[in-house]
């Protein structure tokens, strides 16, 4: 829940880049596509994870 | 603020490569900093009860008006995390519901000054 959160993402991210690009060089670009949605569908359900904790904690504190 | 230097780096690195996950890496820190500052405002607001609930103010009041601080509390959240993301007309599309959403939590406090204020005149 802390930074480290910051870190798995940026580490994602540079992963899938790295990805993409080698997948570009063998020349499979549809492959390539498919990593890079793969991570960011990871990435999103991280993120979204984190909104819904936010959400509830502002929920509690507010008592909306 | 430590979290903000750091996202900060983090996305300047990750923007030359994939430029779609600098947007979320700015959420990420932009809610780690507002969770951060949650706890400390809890404190806040409990004070801030136990203060109300000495005076005679009877608390419903308080209650609106820490639902449309909450409101605003995210609402700005939200309108700065699309104008980051270059979408300023999601953003302003934000606001006003926002706006709207707090105008209609402050109805009951508006019809009670009215009524006040009718009382006094003569």
């Amino acid at each position: 829940m802390d930074i480290s959160l910051l870190f798995k993402i940026a580490a994602i991210g540079i992963l899938v880049a790295v990805l993409y690009q080698v997948l570009v060089r063998a020349g499979r670009e549809d492959q390539a596509m498919m990593t890079t949605l793969a991570g960011l569908i990871i990435v999103l359900t991280m993120v979204i994870k984190e909104i819904s904790n936010l959400f509830d904690t502002v929920r509690t504190a507010f008592g909306l | 603020m430590a979290y903000g230097l750091i996202g900060l780096v983090i996305i300047i690195i990750v923007k030359q490569y994939r430029p779609e996950f600098a947007i979320y890496i700015s959420i990420i820190c932009g809610i780690l900093i507002l969770v951060f500052v949650m706890d400390k405002l809890t404190n806040v607001i409990n004070l801030i009860k136990s203060v109300i609930d000495k005076t005679n103010i009877n608390s419903s009041f308080l209650s609106i008006l820490l639902k449309i601080t909450g409101i605003a509390f995210l609402a700005e959240f939200a309108v700065s995390v699309c104008k980051d993301a270059g979408e300023s007309a999601i953003a302003s599309k934000i606001e006003i519901g926002s706006k709207v959403i707090i105008i209609f939590l402050s109805i009951p406090i508006i019809s009670n000054l009215l009524e006040i204020i009718i009382k006094i005149l003569p």
